[in-house]
């Protein structure tokens, strides 16, 4: 690697130049590096700490566990001793974070609404809410965001890549199931999936969820909590409703334990998973995978390099060839000054593998802000999210939460169906962590029954406890809680989308992303039926709901009946909602078949520059309702062969 | 063995009784929170961060009043000790600072974190968290025993346990026998 002779040399540096060592990053790097080419990553964040002790240091010290606290850049850990909630002006790599969605700009790196949803009408007169926070999250890392991820890895289902053809709403995947089945099975057996095929047959009818014959996943399942032995147990029999013109039909309603990237048995040196309940933020024994296992086996093969605290700034083109990728290589002096130099490099293929939001930012940053790859105006658009909705319970016995991996079944039988005409389908994850996603306990309800708060609002009395009588109250509550997350299928549009922000930059100067986003009536309506499904299971179980808007810890504006609303916060038909993110972040370089309504090609390649591969979940044209990982790595795969293809393996 | 305090710092008899008082007023056994071998030494940890906080006599007069309820004829139990010391019966908002010291020991032992008595606070409103402690305050703190988990992060326990009921609380160094 050197300064700046990117465009005066004839030979290229490298084969392949890869910008960002995630998920995707990580996995075109090894397959590559395997086939001999010679590979640089350039990554944005500090390099993989040889162990993960300090990360869990840092988890257990910060205040606020969220996805972000173990890593660097000191957010999520907060209060005195640890730091304040960094100023992205000020950082090299700022990224999304839990605890600055709906903060003005001196804390949030998106710049983006910090006020609660509005609700209106289209010009067509059709419902929607705009200015909501895109509420996922990101880390700028070395090994990416997936250090992070919860490691459930479902697949789609056949209609998930037919919406337009099957449904008559959005687009078609230019790529066919068929091949698709292929490609997971490869990722699968790169994380080394617990699952079991037999378990998922259920599917078959329900969903149309198929395995090609024979096939069997690297490991067994992980098994099932008792909160989801529970939860089957109470919706035992159930079915809910067809609507509009599914009339008389009726969904079946049962749980399918979560295909999982996580040890069920020693895989590839690493441990069986232990049940720590961490998975998010982190995996203590690294029993989850996660993208340094795939960087290691990159850097063994001795064809791949990275060059860690190097965030590229711009993709040089060149007509329709890129020429070098110009980034910054930044350090702090030993006063703590951030310090950066301008370098360059040349490769004979370049891949921007950033992520969703990150790599949006790089397209449009290139050609002097001018943008590449971008003759669709496509570039940032249809960002999309499974927005998460979220329901919480007690259940009628104790179901014993707080243990095993933070989830481990979901009900799954609703995310097909002619309803998606209408209406955004959903995944139903059931959590372990009784609730902890829901209000932060077990910290909010201890404190409840010990200071006489009801920030948990099982505390309406309210009593003071101590001694035994609190263990036996916390315990009874504890061990009954209980939680769904639904991941909703949220419709492509244009105006949900990543620019550029001129006037906030971070410490690099590097401007940073602002970010549009809201909701249509297809999400909306999503929404709607995903709470009355949450209710009516939980009546059928004869479980106590508990769900609520959040107490948010932006307010801005004021309900009717005097509750506050934030950020996340969102009315609808009457009705109040909070979203959260689910962290999976897609749909800002679409893929198509058709160069101007697509960014690049079902390899992944960009329609109108010859030598640009640009890669995860970005490409996804609609987002279904399976956790993206799987299906990024799936396309990794096929963008390393067609890779390997066009430099004449 | 616990350690032996340096010049200045706690005697043993005071560590204990904090221990005893913590044991009343958490529901659990004080040996489980000051073992004999001890090489977290929570106990002492906690009381010394408790006495930075509020001072040594607003700690000193709540042993006060805890030793001098455990002499009590005829004899109270834990319970009680615990309910008179939170001052239970009084409406929220309205206990004495020693009651809000007495919860900031509980909240210490159960979240491993230093939660402001009211009183010391601008708004004089409870739950507001200065700092987790240290790493070990976090990985033995006491909620997770009693919601029979442990803490997120931080298991000993070992592949597919969450797909069976937990032991009965006893086995999580709760109190069961109603007395000290
Ligand atoms: C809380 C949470 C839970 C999740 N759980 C799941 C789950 O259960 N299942 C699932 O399928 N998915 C899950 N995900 C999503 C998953 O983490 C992402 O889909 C995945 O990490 C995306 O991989 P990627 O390689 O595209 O991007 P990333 O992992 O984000 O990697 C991108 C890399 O590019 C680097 N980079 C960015 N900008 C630059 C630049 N300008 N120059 C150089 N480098 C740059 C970054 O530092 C980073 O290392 C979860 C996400 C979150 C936040
Ligand atoms: S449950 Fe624990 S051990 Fe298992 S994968 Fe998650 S964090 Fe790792």
């Amino acid at each position: 690697m050197s300064n700046g002779n990117g465009n005066g040399s004839d030979t290229p540096q490298y084969d392949v130049v890869i910008v960002g060592a995630g998920v995707s990053g990580n996995l075109i790097a090894k397959q590559l590096g395997l086939a001999g080419k010679k590979v640089l990553i350039l990554e944005a964040g500090p390099a993989v700490p040889d162990s993960r002790e300090q990360y869990m240091e840092n988890f257990y010290l910060a205040l606020a566990k969220t996805p972000e606290s173990p890593y660097p850049s000191l957010a999520g850990r907060i209060g005195p001793g640890v730091g304040t909630l960094p100023n992205p002006s000020e950082i090299p790599t700022p990224r999304a974070t839990v605890l600055s969605i709906g903060a003005p700009p001196d804390v949030s790196h998106l710049i983006q609404s910090e006020t609660a949803g509005v609700s209106g009408t289209t010009p067509d007169n059709q419902p929607e809410v705009r200015q909501l926070q895109f509420s996922s999250t990101y880390d700028r890392i070395g090994g990416g965001t997936a250090w992070h991820w919860l490691g459930s890895v479902p697949r789609l289902v056949p209609h998930d890549l037919t919406m337009k053809t099957t449904y008559g709403v959005f687009y078609d995947w230019p790529i066919e199931y068929s091949e698709m089945q292929t490609l997971w099975g490869l990722a699968e057996s790169e994380i080394g999936v617990a699952a079991s095929v037999t378990q998922q047959v259920p599917l078959q009818a329900a969903i149309g969820m198929v395995y090609p014959p024979g096939y069997e996943y690297p490991m067994g399942p992980i098994p099932s909590s008792v909160v989801d032995q529970t939860v089957s147990n109470g919706v035992s029999g159930m079915s809910v409703p067809g609507e509009g013109s599914e009339g008389g039909k009726e969904y079946s309603v049962f749980v399918t334990n979560t295909p999982a990237g996580r040890n069920s048995e020693p895989y590839q040196d690493r441990r069986v998973c232990a049940g720590n309940t961490n998975c998010i933020p982190i995996c203590p024994i690294q029993a989850k995978w996660d993208p340094t296992v795939t960087l290691g086996d990159a850097l063994n093969t001795g064809n791949v390099t990275v060059s860690y605290q190097s965030v590229a700034v711009n993709i040089a083109v060149d007509g329709n060839n890129v020429t070098q990728v110009d980034y910054l290589k930044w350090s702090y002096d030993d006063k703590g000054n951030l310090q950066s130099t301008p370098a360059s490099v040349t490769g004979k293929i370049y891949v921007s593998a950033c992520h969703a939001i990150e790599n949006a930012k790089l397209l449009l940053l290139s050609n002097d802000q001018k943008g590449i790859a971008n003759k669709s105006d496509q570039v940032g658009r249809n960002l999309m999210d499974h927005v998460l909705y979220l329901a919480w319970a007690l259940a009628p016995s104790q179901v014993w939460g707080y243990r095993g991996p933070l989830a481990t079944g979901g009900i799954e039988s609703l995310r097909d169906g002619e309803f998606r005409t209408n209406r955004a389908a959903f995944r139903m994850e059931i959590g372990n962590e009784g609730w902890n996603f829901a209000c932060g306990d077990p910290y909010t309800t201890t404190l409840d029954f010990v200071t006489g708060s009801n920030g948990s609002q099982l505390n309406s009395g309210p009593t003071r406890l101590g001694g035994t009588a609190l263990v036996n109250t916390l315990n009874d509550r504890l061990t009954r809680q209980f939680r769904f997350g639904l991941l909703l299928e949220q419709a492509p549009q244009a105006d949900n989308r990543v620019t550029i922000d001129q006037n906030n930059t971070d410490g690099l100067k590097i401007p940073r992303p602002h970010v549009d986003y809201g909701f249509d009536k297809y999400t909306l309506e999503g929404f709607r039926v995903a709470a009355e499904t949450c209710s009516a299971i939980f009546q059928q179980m004869g479980a106590q709901e508990f769900t609520q808007p959040t107490v948010n810890p932006y307010p801005k504006d004021k309900y009717p009946d005097g509750k506050t609303m934030g950020p996340g916060d969102f009315n609808y038909e009457k009705k109040m909602y909070h979203m959260y993110g689910a962290g999976h972040i897609m749909g800002t370089h679409r893929m198509g078949t058709d160069p101007c309504t697509s960014v690049v090609d079902a390899t992944q390649k960009s329609h109108d520059v010859q030598n640009l591969w640009i890669v995860g979940s970005g490409s996804f044209p609609t987002v279904a309702t399976a956790n993206p990982t799987l299906t990024i790595m799936a396309l990794a795969f096929k963008s390393a062969e067609a890779i390997k293809a066009a430099l004449g393996a | 063995m616990t350690t032996t305090p340096s010049t200045g710092g706690p005697s043993d008899s005071v560590l204990q009784d904090f221990a005893d008082m913590s044991a009343a007023l958490t529901g659990f056994q004080s040996s489980f929170l000051r073992p004999f071998l001890d090489p977290t030494n929570l106990s002492e940890v906690f009381y010394n961060f408790a006495v930075a906080q509020v001072g040594q006599t607003a700690m000193d007069n709540l042993l006060a009043a805890f030793r001098s309820r455990k002499s009590q004829t005829p004899p109270l139990t834990a319970q009680q000790i615990a309910d008179s010391l939170l001052e239970v019966t009084t409406p929220t908002g309205k206990e004495s600072n020693q009651a809000q010291l007495a919860q900031a020991v509980i909240l210490m032992w159960y979240l491993g974190s230093w939660y402001t008595p009211a009183y010391q606070t601008a708004n004089k409103q409870p739950g507001q968290v200065l700092q987790v402690i240290s790493s070990q305050a976090y990985t033995k703190s006491l909620v997770w025993n009693v919601a029979q988990a442990h803490p997120m992060g931080f298991s000993a326990f070992t592949f597919g346990y969450w797909s069976q009921p937990p032991a009965g609380l006893a086995t999580f160094g709760v109190n069961t026998g109603g007395g000290q």
